[in-house]
């Protein structure tokens, strides 16, 4: 392996905290090494001002992009990949992970309650539009996480989604901190599947987002293709400003989703049609393919069930459930070192509204799906619903957020408590017990 | 400007200290471990293998305010400020004496040297102005504002009954379900139907791209996404064009009182945010949370939970008919004492409550806090990221003297020295970048004009940003960190290659050999060019690089595939 390593970097072992990692890191050092000249260009001419100013925190990103190589070492499996899913609006985990025999919530939703959950344990049941899961938990590769929060988090789904995603005080995502603890990868080391980075990835480490790896190719006349990067390379270079960073990161992504592009693929399980689906369909495809993905965020919506709850959660879950099931299907071997997460801004009211649907709360479900899990365990803590536990008519926050994605990136992407501090600062960390 | 101690003044050199700050700032969050800095030793890391300790609550039971920002969760005044997070962009150090007042908009453009550093051009005021308060300038709207100069040009745009608009009114046309009445709607769409709001959506990206309300058509996008409603979305099918007609449109450039006051009366915003279903015995929090967090005071007014369900009691009875017209019910009006920050009422009728929601409506829309985050939001617009804070205070209190009139907070803005040394402080979001494409390349509507907005409209879903298609309420970002994406940078440059080989049929498309003449030398040829599309010559070393790539063919050959390369340039992507 000493090929792989940086030359001023004999010792591996030290690069990272185990062998995978270590050389990952090694290769990814060496490929920076071989790149040192153009990367010494792309970044020339910044200054803290400007990396700073304007554009804010996307500034830096000319410095991370430094960090990532176009290299794509296909067949080599990689060391593990987190996948976080967003359901965006605040889903009413009470109909997900059901505390089926908690007497206050029948009695507070007496037309919303779910009937017909699926007994998992500690009393808790899965929501029957899930079945497609309760395999995977019998199999230890599926479990649910109650009463999640993060302290104070207001009943604002901007305002929660932006806490949650930055995870502390910083203007970067907390998973941009946690890339920048995992040092070097390559360019598709994390990966947005949006038109836009969801904002847990914005930050320095140069993440890139796309809508499906296809359709990540420039347009028109390939004979063109090659002088059009070329004078793109020189026109942004040196160039004093953020956005030098991200024609850098989209050029060298070019790059990488060409050859995986070329390279003959075919899905290993039928998907639900829409957009969710696509988006985990090339995300199992990014982590099979080999090109480095650790990190990979994928967005739904529709969760803000303020009317109607039971009908539009059924039919909400029915997608859910039915594309992680594929999800999992896909990945076959690769589920052992992958896990999936779903998070979400808030739960909801115990109480049910007027509508038949339920107002904005507060303690929520996470989703976790993949290898590394405690099999057929609910961690975390539960106390149930009676008055006295109960936040201001909501579910309680019993459960810190920054626990469960803390234990997630030591587990699943090797870091270390002490890399913990700096993804979130201040928060002291205690493992809640969900992974092995 | 209220940085850090080591802001630098006047964006001059760095400073040790700063430089400090930054390489420490980068080591210590593992990125100096490229190549090999035990950061991560194995030391730190150790098997753990011990049961987790048994689960217990993490849960304290402090009461919470309704939109208080969790201790350590950093304390921003909204989504795009957390962005920023207090950067203090260049615009900031070109802070001036607050008591140097202009007396408008050309004065302080003359007055105001652009010290900033920015490939931009910035010896041409009028070249700013258009960046930033058109969808793109093109060398008529230069030549048209070098004609009768700066400040008779922006009264007119701030007049826009005043300026003839052939172009946009024909575009307007050409969607007649744009400009219907909701029960003209019902008359012309299938239920539920959404051929309206798509009708609407593509209206309002045709005036974008044709429109000579430039000015009218940047502010009406502006509030459009402060009180956002989006299109199409299931609840606006009927009432969703009326809504952008008779609120955002007519009254962008009047008062927000009246605007406000407008939506909160109408069935699109009722809808989109469930008030249509709130009522006093099962009241929906939704529209009485959005309009203390997102339309007015701004989560970082200190309002509680209990101001929350109080905003909802007041507007409770607001709902429509089923014919999808304003009603407002008596029967439905929660009654009994209400108090949102400063305002009280005893709220003792049912028929008094629609009243007595327009006087709570009035005391938000003149609200101190809400004054600050409007003129704070049209800096961030107009001026810069994260904008001075002394022109957002000036603005704030211009809008509280005159009674929430916009356009006084607009030209307070334009006289402003911040503004005008702004230049190239803003990036163009995706969907700016395109349709200053479009105008800069001069398409103009032609054989199947619906068609083909209908289908660049959809085009535009790729790079993230359709006209009124933010689904959630708050409106697009406004700041640059959050376009940073490698993703809609590319899927941007695409559209510079179907914009300028014509791909949406229906179009008229100048050819781009046709731009300027291709007669005489290469580097001749690109300064043409250059000046055509970006109304400025590239740097040499740039100019260069666009040389490289006519790699032996003649302009006339390489024009196709070089035009787009100057459109990718950062001499476009920014504003």
């Amino acid at each position: 392996m000493t090929d792989h390593l940086h030359p001023d970097c004999p010792d591996t072992a030290r690069l990272g905290p185990n062998r995978e990692e270590s050389l990952l890191r090694a290769r990814a050092a060496r490929v920076e090494h071989d790149n040192g000249t153009r990367d010494r260009l792309w970044s020339g001419g910044f200054t803290r001002r400007r990396v700073l100013a304007g554009a804010g925190m996307a500034g830096v990103a000319a410095l991370g992009a430094q960090l990532v190589t176009t290299r794509v070492s296909f067949g080599a499996p990689g060391p593990g990949a987190l996948v976080v899913v967003f359901l965006r609006g605040g889903m009413d985990g009470l109909s997900v992970l059901v505390p089926a025999d908690d007497p206050v919530l029948r009695a507070a939703r007496p037309r919303t309650a779910v009937s017909g959950s699926l007994p998992l344990a500690r009393g808790f049941g899965l929501h029957p539009a899930l079945e497609p899961l309760k395999k995977h938990w019998d199999a230890g590769r599926f479990t649910a996480v109650p009463a999640l929060s993060t302290p104070d988090v207001s009943r604002s789904h901007f305002q929660a989604q932006d806490v949650l995603e930055r995870g502390g005080a910083a203007s970067s995502g907390w998973l941009d901190r946690v890339l920048a603890e995992m040092g070097p990868g390559t360019t598709f080391r994390a990966v947005g599947e949006a038109s836009t980075l969801p904002r847990s990835l914005v930050g320095t480490s140069g993440a890139v987002a796309l809508r499906g790896i296809d359709g990540f190719r420039l347009a028109g006349w390939e004979g063109a293709h090659e002088r059009t990067t070329a004078a793109l390379t020189t026109l942004y270079t040196g160039l004093d400003h953020p956005l030098a960073a991200q024609a850098a990161t989209t050029l060298g992504a070019l790059r990488t989703a060409g050859t995986i592009a070329t390279t003959a693929y075919q899905s290993a399980a039928q998907y639900p049609d829409g957009a969710f689906g696509k988006s985990l369909a090339d995300v199992a495809r990014l982590i099979k393919s080999g090109a480095g993905l650790r990190v990979a965020c994928v967005d739904l919506g529709g969760w803000d069930m303020h009317t109607d709850l039971a009908t539009d959660m059924t039919r909400n879950l029915t997608e859910l459930g039915k594309t992680l099931d594929a999800f999992a299907t896909d990945l076959g071997p690769a589920l052992d070192t992958t896990t999936l997460l779903t998070m979400t801004e808030f739960g909801r009211r115990i109480a049910e509204n007027g509508s038949a649907g339920t107002d904005h709360g507060h303690g929520s479900v996470a989703l976790l799906l993949g290898g590394g899990l405690r099999p057929r365990t609910i961690a975390g803590a539960w106390d149930g619903l009676a008055e006295n536990v109960q936040d201001h008519g909501d579910v309680p926050g019993s459960n810190d957020h920054r626990d469960l994605l803390g234990e997630l990136v030591t587990r699943r992407l090797g870091l270390t408590e002490a890399n913990l501090a700096k993804v979130f600062p201040g928060h002291d960390y205690r493992r809640l017990g969900a992974l092995t | 400007m209220d940085g850090s101690p080591d802001d630098e003044p006047g964006g001059q050199g760095q400073g040790a200290g700063s430089r400090r700050k930054l390489l420490a700032a980068l080591i210590g969050g593992g990125l100096g471990a490229a190549a090999c800095v035990p950061v991560i030793g194995s030391g730190l890391f150790a098997p753990d293998d011990e049961e987790p300790q048994p689960p217990r609550s993490r849960a304290d039971g402090t009461p919470r305010k309704a939109a208080t920002t969790p201790a350590d969760g950093g304390t921003y005044l909204d989504r795009d400020d957390s962005y920023t997070a207090g950067a203090g962009g260049q615009a900031g150090s070109a802070t001036p004496d607050p008591a140097e007042l202009f007396s408008g908009p050309a004065a302080a453009a003359a007055a105001t040297e652009v010290t900033v550093s920015t490939i931009l051009d910035t010896s041409a005021p009028e070249l700013h102005l258009l960046r930033r308060f058109t969808f793109g300038p093109n060398p008529r709207t230069v030549a048209e504002v070098r004609q009768v100069g700066i400040d008779r040009w922006l009264a007119a745009q701030l007049a826009p009954d005043t300026v003839p608009d052939a172009e946009g009114d024909a575009a307007w046309r050409v969607f007649p379900l744009a400009a219907m009445s909701p029960a003209q709607v019902r008359g012309a769409v299938r239920e539920y139907g959404w051929d309206a709001m798509l009708a609407h959506a593509q209206a309002t990206l045709a005036r974008q791209l044709w429109s000579r309300r430039q000015v009218h058509e940047v502010v009406v996008d502006f509030w459009a996404n402060h009180l956002n409603v989006t299109l199409p979305s299931d609840g606006a099918w009927d009432v969703g064009p009326s809504y952008h007609n008779t609120v955002i449109r007519a009254h962008a450039l009047g008062s927000f009182r009246a605007m406000l006051t407008a939506a909160m009366r109408h069935p699109a915003m009722l809808r989109y945010l469930s008030n249509d279903e709130s009522r006093r015995e099962s009241v929906n929090e939704n529209l009485g949370r959005e309009l203390l967090e997102l339309h007015t005071v701004g989560v970082g007014a200190g309002y509680t939970e209990d101001d929350v369900r109080n905003s909802a009691f007041l507007l409770t009875g607001r709902t429509t008919t089923k014919e999808g017209e304003f009603k407002y019910d008596p029967k439905w009006h929660w009654t009994g004492p209400v108090t949102v920050l400063g305002f009280g009422d005893a709220n003792a009728s049912g028929p008094g409550g629609l009243a007595l929601g327009d006087r709570y409506l009035a005391y938000l829309a003149t609200h101190p806090a809400t004054a600050r985050q409007i003129a704070r939001k049209l800096a961030v617009r107009f001026v810069a990221d994260d904008p001075p804070k002394a022109l957002v205070d000036r603005l704030a209190a211009v809008y509280l003297e005159s009674d929430t009139e916009i356009v006084p907070v607009l030209k307070a803005l334009l006289s402003s020295r911040e503004f005008w040394a702004s230049v190239g402080q803003k990036t163009r979001r995706p969907l700016e970048n395109v349709v200053a494409s479009a105008r800069a390349l001069d398409v103009r509507p032609g054989s199947d004009t619906a068609k083909s907005v209908a289908d660049l409209y959809w085009s535009l879903d790729e790079v993230g940003q359709r006209p009124l298609g933010w689904a959630p309420p708050n409106g697009y970002p406004d700041v640059a960190g959050a376009w940073a994406s490698a993703g809609s940078m590319l899927q941007v440059w695409n559209r510079h290659r179907g914009l300028v080989q014509g791909w949406w049929k229906g179009l008229t498309y100048t050819k781009p050999e046709d731009l300027v003449p291709t007669k005489g030398s290469a580097a001749s040829y690109v300064d043409a060019l250059c000046e055509r599309l970006l109304l400025q010559r590239m740097s040499p070393a740039h100019r260069q690089a666009l040389v490289a790539f006519f790699d032996g063919a003649t302009a006339a050959q390489a024009a196709p595939h070089l035009v787009p390369v100057v459109l990718d340039s950062p001499y476009f992507a920014l504003r």
